[in-house]
């Protein structure tokens, strides 16, 4: 979807984003910056937790889903049409624990196309997006809101 | 007020109010260089030319400084157990640099797990800098009930 305008964004198109191992440093190093938990922070006190180990903050896992797609062309770039400003999300689900080591790969599949009429120059793109781990378990999931620039402005 | 610790001491309509966390330009770049490279993130010319209007930080920093705030101001104090997940994020304003931020929490539902000795609470984050607020995150927090395991 590099560079791609609104109107060339196809409805139901599926993209696998990349994959990403997470290492104890980054999950450690992310916690103490934004989620300093114990069970996101220190071995220790995470193996005597309910988690039984350290676990990714959920913020960050959603986080590399962002990378991947900047990574992945999906964002704005210098020369392309004007994309990569979101209004929000939705229905963000942290199902599974992401540990040290695993491997995710994430995965995001256009779900919705929407003129808008406040901002006639860009196009809405909503997207389904997720994570999983090596086995194929959903680990995380979330609807996504983009705004892309249009060729031509909607009415 | 003493910070709520088990599932039993959150009420639907509790609030809290805290935080003046500042966002500097250093810490915007930093966050979008590692998450989210796009050049209205890093650049002050090419975010001008951006829907954003002029240098903004990642809508995904913001959610990551309301947690920090609500993990200082209430998890940390808590028996916090991770969340179930967010039902609804809207990046309402551009966050700029040297907007400091502050939270509001209300408490919308609590709803104790079926089995297991945990309640959920579903809380709404409005997330204000110093002018306006600049956004508003749904999220369900998860919390151990009292003598739970």
């Amino acid at each position: 979807m590099s560079g791609r305008y609104w109107e060339d964004i196809e409805l139901g198109a599926k993209q696998v984003l990349g994959q990403y191992t997470f290492t104890e440093d980054e999950i450690v190093g992310f916690a103490r910056a934004y989620d300093p938990q114990p069970f996101h922070l220190d071995p220790q006190a995470a193996g005597r937790s309910f988690y039984g180990g350290i676990i990714a903050s959920g913020w960050h896992t959603v986080a590399v889903w962002m990378k991947l797609a900047v990574a992945s062309h999906l964002g704005a770039t210098r020369d392309g049409p004007r994309s990569g400003v979101s209004p929000g999300f939705e229905d963000l689900r942290w199902l599974k624990p992401v540990r040290p080591g695993m491997t995710i790969t994430y995965s995001t599949e256009v779900i919705e196309k929407v003129a808008l009429k406040s901002r006639p120059q860009y196009g809405l793109v909503k997207s389904r997006n997720e994570a999983r781990g090596e086995d194929g378990t959903l680990v995380m999931s979330f609807i996504g809101k983009g705004f892309v620039e249009r060729k031509t402005r909607g009415a | 007020m003493s910070a709520p610790r088990y599932f039993e001491d959150f009420h639907v309509g509790q609030k809290f109010a805290f935080g003046a966390y500042e966002v500097t330009k250093e810490e915007i770049v930093a966050f979008a260089r590692e998450f989210d490279p796009q050049p209205h993130h890093l650049d002050e010319d090419a975010a001008k030319d951006s829907l954003l209007g002029g240098l903004a930080t990642s809508g995904w920093h913001v959610c990551a400084i309301a947690m920090r705030l609500a993990t200082d101001h209430i998890f940390n104090h808590a028996e916090a157990r991770g969340g179930a997940g967010v039902e609804d994020c809207r990046w309402l304003k551009p966050v700029r640099p040297g907007d400091v931020l502050r939270l509001e929490v209300e408490v919308l539902d609590t709803r104790p797990h079926p089995r297991r000795p945990l309640g959920f609470v579903t809380m709404r984050w409005d997330v204000f800098n110093q002018r306006e607020q600049v956004a508003r995150i749904v999220n369900t927090p998860i919390f151990a009930t009292r003598g739970g395991a």
